[in-house]
């Protein structure tokens, strides 16, 4: 049982815990745009799909273009043209929410592949050079307060905007007016809708937005996490922060505490050359904290009243 | 009806249409309606009243017509052109968020903001708090809208529209969730604001409300105005006959009952409702073969929770219940089914039946494991289903081109006639009945209540909820009056209206009148 | 309504071809000859096309029965690729360790142990839906990762990899593998290659047992019944005393038992041994096309996994033949799931009108089932 006593040893180090708050980010923002969508009322498993689209289209542009902040453009508007689809299909079609998200996910899954091939030939997609990812910032001062310093103030960018983006959301679906609207949408379209609101045009701008933040955690774990595009990198991500929307109550923040705890997860499997088991029952690791996490989730959750209900004003 | 030139018409909607595939909601509907006065728009369900109102509020878009409103011919194609015309709608079903406060769900759609959108909670709690004022509708604009009782939930809506600025106010049977009291309190308000020069337009089906608020009356039938009346002019059976178009009984003829032995006994029943608060405090009473023991109470008195728990959807928290020498109180919904209780509950379209189930198959619902239907609860015995549906359809008129049709296709009464026979026809020992001729059309209603008087006279013991006091007194042989979880009195059906009203909103002393 | 969503899949598909600068006609055409051996334009053999055609889809019959069943009663079984491999995993230790047993009683041994473990591996999150309303769409994803690392973990340098070093396990016992309909015998020429060419094994007529199976359960049983009033109406089904949370525990265990039993003829019928290619498979993801595609009947699966099987089969010659990767399958096959969940609601109002509906699957009671689920109150029976 000494991997135990791997992974206290483990626990300890700063690295590790900048690795969490590290997989946490990038996990938060599809989490977030999960949150955004469900509370304006359309259920989006898609992330999964969103994600690997703008990781692909990320490198693509990166390989192209040179400059990791355009690259980092595309891939979000990437994203955000996935989730077009989606809400297209879920909103104007009245489609199950579940399958076309579903479909999004096998979508994007295949023709990411089927570019690679396209554009690549058989060979696999090049590396992007170590200049042109996502930088890593050291805040200066901050950096060096011990331990602390090493967790919180040398991320990559992308993870400081994704904290910024957490107050942001938090503040805007609770505090504003828009937020206000936005769940009054996902609660009682037909009250909205009496009450003036274009209830269409806040879930479109909902799906879309999850679309844009998923296609910004794409890009980062393309071109900045990692440096090149591989099959199916996303590797369950987009679920995982489905789960992390559920445990976190459809709220931003309970989101990120449940962000917190996969990221740990995610971080110790990362740390697997330290660690003395089979790195494939550590890749189990993710997948089944996910798991107990849901099992455990303290009385029943309940996602906002007309969440996965196409809007059918006319009905009956 | 007489036209004075120099009346202004509020609203003036002529030749109205409104399709949807299958069934013409609104043909060729004119209404005026004149400012400053309260108008009725009568008719059974689905008479078109509420589709017509829906076209002028603009949640619904007619296939042709004109609508002019304050004389001015208006166009509108979303609620937000109603808004700005002046017109109001409280909905018969609230356009409330239960999770939000009374001030959010009043100010959504015009919220103050302060900087970047920021919601102003000052500014909106002192609106509010003006307006409450001035029409005397006291309301606590941080209270969470979902726990409020129904009363101020309405007041919170009739406050929402007068934020808008309405003049015009369209109430969608108002009535049918309030307490008498809140009901007096209600019309009071509405006086109210047509003193202040407001125009009412009044939907509902209520005749004697009718009769008490409004100044006129427009009688739909089947998508037609079929007749303007004068309110002071006419009465309940006129009106009636004009709703259903032929003579209408207003009370069941019925022969005295001949109540036999006891067999159904509740004794000191306790349960909680659906957020956990106490809904029945100790309920007791006898009910005898042969009998219709009817509840009266407004609606969220316990009625509810009362009948599920007798019919075992929801489990007690005390107390116990007795059929014949059985204690069911624990009892599921199987077991009480097979113990011969049948329930004909009060939603029947999300609880009562499946609706995208056949005809013949909801009529099996709850016994698709019976000996008479299926080969040892494994393989369904298709043809005794088939012969059994093609039995009940004949027997209790359901109107269906086949037993094989979707219970969604048929209209309410059909639909409810469907859970009437399913009831009915497995001979129950104990008939639990609630709300069962809610949203029926009048000719469904007379043949059920018929058939629940001819179940008592075959020796069933009947419990009959409803919110519908009428009801209650024209069928049951015994009154059991509830209010906040506990009856509070028994009385006969001759009981003086008032007394009952009275009763029902806790007034009154509780003397025991008649066999407990 | 099935077919136009095919038609409009492939001509999308089509599309993205021609925009990328590929050519349509070559990649339908390696499609048509991998799938139903016709138009081989480079010697394929065709037989031997509509062989591997018939291998693809046998374990897709079991697997769409798997997400198609949990779909009427409003469940969605993301799962059935990790009960598939389940069911494999439990047919190859059990065809390894009990080697010795003779035919009669190992075969059944290893399908029982496959179907056995895919029930399990279903029933986690079906009990996990029915006593706490947890997603059922995350839980099932969840078992499907777990479940590929599983079979990574057994046979690269963990207790099931052979002795010669190759990522795979060995070989099942002889006992265990399920006849093929083609004598193994190299001698026999069928269509102009020898029959041991040839692997179409006895698991077809398994998987097509179990859609009858299917449909008998479905359609004329009290279980059948029930599951569908479930997925209809969870709040009809309480009151007329049906126990939901109990049905919807027995159908995942059901679903999961076909995938499992799809697993173990996976191994027993086609490779007879666990290697890192069913690390990759897909067959329970395209379950769920097959599922929706045949609209939750049958016949429709038995037709959709055709089309699956065929895709599939087609897909590496497409490759082969005219450069395109045989991810166009999946974005077919993606966009077959839009048009159909595009679809679906209007099945779903027809009824409304008198018309009687094509075997409409209760997609939108399930979406808000899973808000209902969560929200069905403390106090009552279920």
């Amino acid at each position: 049982m000494n991997f135990l006593a791997d992974i206290g040893h483990v626990l300890l180090t700063a690295d590790l815990w900048r690795a969490t708050l590290e997989a946490a980010a990038l996990l938060l923002l599809p989490a977030l745009g999960g949150v955004i969508s469900e509370r304006s009322g359309v259920v989006n498993i898609a992330m999964e799909g969103m994600m690997l689209t703008g990781a692909f289209f990320a490198v693509v542009a990166d390989l192209a273009l040179h400059n990791p902040w355009l690259a980092a453009l595309v891939g979000i508007v990437a994203g955000g043209l996935m989730a077009l689809i989606h809400a297209v299909v879920s909103i104007r079609f009245r489609a199950d929410q579940i399958v076309s998200g579903i479909a999004i996910n096998i979508f994007a899954a295949g023709l990411t592949l089927f570019l690679v091939q396209r554009i690549y030939g058989l060979q696999n997609v090049g590396h992007v050079g170590q200049s042109e990812l996502l930088p890593y910032i050291n805040i200066p001062l901050l950096d060096q307060i011990p331990f602390l310093g090493r967790v919180l103030f040398q991320q990559n960018v992308v993870v400081y905007a994704a904290l910024v983006l957490l107050v942001l959301v938090q503040l805007t679906l609770f505090r504003t007016r828009l937020g206000l609207r936005i769940r009054s949408v996902g609660e009682h379209p037909q009250a909205a809708d009496t009450a003036g609101i274009n209830v269409y045009a806040i879930r479109y701008g909902a799906v879309i937005t999850s679309g844009l933040l998923s296609g910004l955690a794409g890009a980062f774990l393309a071109i900045g996490i990692s440096n090149t595009f591989a099959p199916n990198m996303t590797d369950g991500r987009g679920y995982i922060a489905l789960a992390a929307m559920i445990f976190g109550k459809w709220t931003p923040i309970g989101a990120f505490i449940a962000c917190l705890i996969f990221g740990l997860g995610q971080a110790i499997y990362d740390a697997n050359s330290v660690i003395h088991v089979s790195q494939y029952l550590l890749s189990m690791l993710p997948y089944i904290l996910t798991l107990i996490v849901l099992a455990g989730v303290v009385g029943r959750s309940i996602p906002p009243a007309a969440d996965g209900i196409p809007y059918a004003p006319e009905n009956e | 009806m007489s036209e004075q030139p120099s009346e202004k018409l509020a609203i003036d909607m002529r030749g109205i249409t409104k399709a949807w595939p299958g069934v013409v909601a609104n043909d060729h509907v004119d209404l005026t309606v004149l400012a400053g006065e309260i108008h009725a728009l009568v008719g059974e369900n689905g008479a078109g009243k509420s589709t017509l109102m829906n076209i002028l509020y603009g949640l619904v878009r007619a296939d042709s017509g004109e609508i002019m409103v304050n004389a001015k011919p208006a166009r509108i194609s979303g609620p937000r052109d109603a808004i700005s015309l002046g017109i109001g709608m409280v909905h018969q079903h609230f356009m409330l968020i239960p999770v939000f406060t009374v001030g959010q769900n009043i100010m959504l759609g015009r919220e103050p903001v302060v900087g970047p959108g920021i919601y102003d909670y000052g500014a909106a709690r002192k609106a509010i708090e003006e307006l409450t004022r001035k029409y005397g509708l006291a309301l606590d604009p941080d209270a969470i809208t979902g726990e409020l009782p129904v009363g101020l939930q309405q007041r919170a809506e009739i406050v929402k529209v007068l934020y808008r600025g309405a003049s015009i106010l369209i109430l969608d049977e108002p009535t049918g969730v309030l307490t008498p009291q809140e009901t007096v309190e209600l019309f009071g308000v509405l006086r109210d604001l047509i003193k202040d020069g407001k125009t009412i337009v009044f939907i509902s089906h209520k005749l004697k409300e009718v009769l008490e608020i409004s100044d006129r009356i427009t009688v739909m039938r089947r998508g037609r105005v079929v007749g303007h009346l004068v309110t002071k002019k006419t009465n309940e059976q006129e009106i009636a006959t004009m709703m259903v178009g032929r003579e209408v009984l207003l009370r069941v003829d019925k022969k005295p009952a001949k109540p036999q032995a006891v067999t159904f006994r509740v004794e000191n029943l306790t349960a909680n409702s659906d957020r956990g608060v106490p809904a029945l405090r100790g309920i007791s009473f006898e009910l005898r073969q042969g009998e219709i023991l009817g509840i009266a109470g407004v609606e969220g008195n316990g009625q509810s929770e009362l009948v599920e728990v007798l019919a075992g959807t929801r489990r007690p928290t005390g107390g116990r219940i007795l059929l014949g020498d059985e204690d069911v109180t624990t009892a599921d919904a199987r077991e009480e089914r097979e113990a011969g209780v049948g329930h004909i509950p009060e939603d029947r379209r999300g609880v009562g039946l499946v609706l995208n189930y056949s005809i013949a198959d909801n009529l099996i619902l709850g016994r698709e494991r019976a000996p008479l239907f299926s080969w040892h609860g494994l393989l369904l015995r298709l043809d005794s289903i088939k012969n059994w549906a093609k039995r009940l359809v004949k027997e209790f008129d359901i109107r269906t081109p086949s037993i094989e049709t979707p219970a969604r296709a048929l209209s309410g009464g059909n639909q409810q006639k469907i859970i009437v026979a399913r009831e009915m026809a497995s001979n129950p020992k104990v008939l639990l009945a609630a709300q069962p001729t809610r949203g029926v059309d009048i000719g469904a209603i007379e043949f059920i209540h018929r058939r629940l008087v001819k179940e008592r006279d075959e020796g069933a013991a009947i419990l009959l909820v409803s919110a519908e006091l009428d009801e209650v007194r024209s069928l049951s042989d015994r009154i059991a009056v509830m209010y906040e979880g506990r009856i509070v009195s028994f009385e006969s059906p001759d009981a003086d209206e008032a007394r009952l009203g009275l009763l029902m909103t806790g007034g009154g002393a509780a003397e025991r009148t008649g066999a407990a | 309504m099935p077919l136009g969503s095919v038609v409009f899949a492939f001509v999308v598909g089509g599309l993205i071809v021609a925009i990328t600068g590929g050519n349509p006609f070559a990649a339908y055409q390696g499609l048509m000859c991998g799938g139903l051996g016709i138009g081989c334009a480079n010697g394929e053999n065709s037989a031997l096309q509509i062989a591997t055609t018939i291998v693809y889809f046998t374990p897709l019959l079991m697997t769409g029965v798997a997400v198609a069943l949990p779909f009427r009663a409003g469940l969605f079984n993301i799962g059935a690729e990790g009960q598939l491999l389940a069911g494999s995993v439990a047919c190859t230790v059990i065809g390894i360790k009990f080697s010795s047993l003779p035919a009669p009683i190992l075969l059944p041994m290893v399908l029982l142990g496959g179907t056995l473990a895919g029930a399990i591996w279903a029933g986690v999150p079906g009990v996990l839906k029915a006593t706490i309303g947890a997603h059922e769409v995350v839980t099932t994803i969840m078992l499907n990762y777990v479940a590929q690392w599983l079979v990574r973990y057994l046979i690269v340098g963990g207790p099931l990899q052979a002795a010669n070093g190759f990522s795979a396990s060995s070989p099942i016992a002889a006992g265990a593998r399920l006849p093929l309909f083609l004598p193994n015998d190299n001698n026999l020429i069928i269509f102009g290659l020898p029959a041991g060419v040839y692997r179409v094994h006895t698991g077809l007529l398994i998987g097509l047992v179990a859609l009858v199976i299917f449909a008998i359960l479905l359609w004329r049983t009290s279980l059948g019944y029930e599951i569908r009033a479930v997925g209809q109406s969870q709040r009809a089904a309480r009151y007329g005393g049906i126990n939901v949370a109990r049905t919807i525990i027995v159908t995942m265990l059901i679903a999961g038992a076909f995938s499992g039993l799809a697993g173990a003829i996976q191994i027993a019928g086609v490779d007879h041994n666990l290697t890192d290619k069913y690390f990759n498979d897909t067959t329970g993801f395209d379950a769920i096309a097959v599922a929706l595609l045949g609209l939750g009947s049958a016949v429709g699966i038995l037709f959709a996994s055709i089309l699956f099987g065929a895709l599939h089969a087609g897909g590496s010659v497409m490759q082969a033949d005219a450069g395109i990767s045989s991810s166009l399958v999946q974005i077919v096959q993606a966009l077959i799931l839009f048009s159909i969940a595009a679809n679906f609601l209007r099945v779903l109002r027809l009824p409304a009108f008198g018309r009687r509906p094509s075997a409409p699957a209760p997609t939108a009671p399930a979406a808000a089932l899973m808000t209902e689920a969560a929200k069905a109150p403390p106090g009552e029976t279920t």
